[in-house]
């Protein structure tokens, strides 16, 4: 991992660019940096690209749920963005599941999701649910 | 040597005889000497057979047949006569015999009797004759080539499958290295040694590559190279067996090709929409197939960014737990992916099955037809109401 977390800013909404081999002490650095900067930023949302990443193991795969529950407990929603089939498949049969973690194919389309959840958040409230 | 010594003398060297039967006969074939080493032979002391004729130890179909006094007679015109045949010892067993009649004339040339040599030969009857058949029967292999080569893996026998096999006939072939057999590349890794040393090191091996043959072409050759070893435990040399598998092997690649196309054909991935993939599953999934499903699934996924897949498994026979289990991990790496799934096509007996088995769904969204998961599927992406939530907190 480089020295500097490579977050950016986008609207209300912050995205994490994570690369290379992740340990300890890089881990350590990316919860103290995404953590200050969603409650600098008020971020609505933190979007977490894992597609740069070496390995996505069980290890990596904990790290992540972690650091979800630290962006939610700021009152964040947190996406993540980018996991390949061959990780994904990795992933379920590490019995991985990542089960409460906001997933998307990619930035963009993880954008989209957190917007039309904001706006889903409405309609929810004026009682529309597809889900009947 | 004085001549009144040699009596004794000839006696000593005859007794000193053990391997083999030297006796005198008279002219009419009756035995008048004996020594241990005939004893040996026969079972008969020298009281028991001195005085009695020499059909003493012919079988009794000999006897009838007069053959004892038709070799003496042959003896006695050629000058000598030798014959191999069945003789019985004393206790009526039989030994193959090799015998030598040669007469014994007056300085006027009358046959005044016979000195008979007789060697027990059963043994290396029963070897020649083994050695034989084992000829034989390599001779008799036409598909197999079934060769000796010595401990430097130069060929030391050849037999007809190796004929048909190489098309070198063994004139062109014994006394030269194996390697002759083997691809250049082969040549160059000096890989008949190395497979001579793993036969010799392992007992046996068994190999399969590219051999050649005298016109060039070349065949896959299953190969087993076992050592020959001496009494010591030495390797002598080996015994190669070889066969052309050309055909079974150009007919598994063929198998494995169809196969592959088959699998291929039987997990097609269709967009039907921007974003929308559907995966029709027709008949019985095992592991192999339900891998292979998941790995295209997921990679059309990718490659298609797509939001949405139908699982429609309306062409399935039965769902049991394992294909159960299969499709909750096709769908949870594909929510992992960020793209949502739906079930289609749930028979009422596959729903009340799938219940009894304790199969949980999760989450994950079921229609009964296709045409509703369609609808469902473009209102997800269309529309865009709640994505984020089918994808991902509730499965």
């Amino acid at each position: 991992m480089p020295d500097v977390v490579p977050i950016m800013r986008m609207g209300p909404d912050l995205l994490v660019t994570l690369q290379g081999d992740l340990d300890d002490r890089a881990v350590e650095q990316i919860e103290q940096e995404v953590t200050d900067q969603v409650a600098r930023t008020s971020a609505r949302a933190v979007l977490v690209d894992v597609s740069g990443l070496a390995v996505l193991d069980s290890f990596v795969a904990r790290v992540l749920a972690r650091l979800v529950s630290m962006v939610r407990l700021l009152g964040a929603d947190a996406t993540l963005v980018g996991i390949s089939p061959a990780v994904a498949i990795t992933l379920v049969e590490l019995g991985v599941s990542l089960r409460h973690v906001n997933t998307a194919l990619n930035a963009e389309q993880g954008m989209g999701r957190l917007r039309r959840l904001r706006e889903g958040d409405a309609s929810r409230w004026a009682g529309h649910d597809d889900r009947g | 040597m004085a001549v009144g010594d040699e009596p004794a003398h000839f006696r000593q060297m005859i007794d000193s005889i053990v391997d083999y039967e030297v006796i005198r006969l008279d002219e009419k074939g009756v035995i008048s000497s004996w020594h241990p080493g005939a004893q040996l032979l026969t079972q008969y002391t020298a009281e028991e057979a001195i005085g009695k004729p020499v059909t003493l130890f012919y079988t009794e179909e000999d006897i009838v047949e007069g053959k004892a006094d038709a070799e003496l007679r042959a003896a006695a015109e050629t000058g000598r006569y030798g014959t191999e045949g069945w003789r019985v010892r004393k206790d009526g067993s039989q030994f193959w015999a090799s015998v030598v009649l040669t007469p014994i004339r007056e300085p006027g040339g009358t046959v005044t009797g016979f000195v008979k040599v007789t060697a027990d030969l059963t043994e290396q009857r029963e070897q020649t004759l083994a050695l034989r058949a084992g000829q034989q029967m390599l001779d008799g292999i036409a598909d197999y080539e079934v060769i000796r080569l010595d401990s430097d893996g130069v060929v030391r026998s050849w037999n007809p499958g190796a004929v048909k096999l190489t098309g070198y006939v063994a004139d062109e072939v014994v006394g030269r290295h194996v390697s002759m057999f083997y691809t250049e590349e082969d040549k160059r890794g000096a890989m008949a040694e190395r497979e001579m040393a793993s036969a010799a090191r392992d007992g046996s091996l068994e190999v399969e590559g590219w051999r050649i043959r005298k016109d060039g072409t070349r065949f896959w050759a299953n190969v087993v190279l076992s050592p020959i070893l001496d009494d010591q435990g030495e390797v002598t040399g080996f015994v190669k067996v070889a066969r052309d598998l050309t055909e079974r092997r150009e007919q598994e690649q063929l198998v494995q090709r169809q196969r592959d196309e088959i699998l291929e054909l039987s997990t097609p991935v269709i967009q039907v929409w921007d974003k929308v993939l559907i995966l029709p599953l027709i008949g019985t999934l095992d592991s192999v197939r339900a891998a292979r499903l998941t790995e295209s699934l997921l990679e059309r996924i990718a490659a298609d960014q797509a939001e949405v897949v139908i699982l429609d498994v309306s062409g399935v026979p039965a769902i049991d737990s394992g294909v159960a289990r299969h499709l909750l991990k096709t769908v949870e790496a594909a929510r992992l992916m960020g793209t949502a799934s739906i079930l289609s096509g749930i028979r009422p007996e596959i729903a009340q099955s799938m219940v009894h088995l304790g199969i949980e769904l999760g989450g994950l969204r079921s229609c009964t037809s296709l045409k509703d998961a369609l609808q469902l599927a473009l209102r997800l992406v269309r529309a865009g109401a709640d994505a984020a939530d089918l994808a991902g907190r509730h499965a």
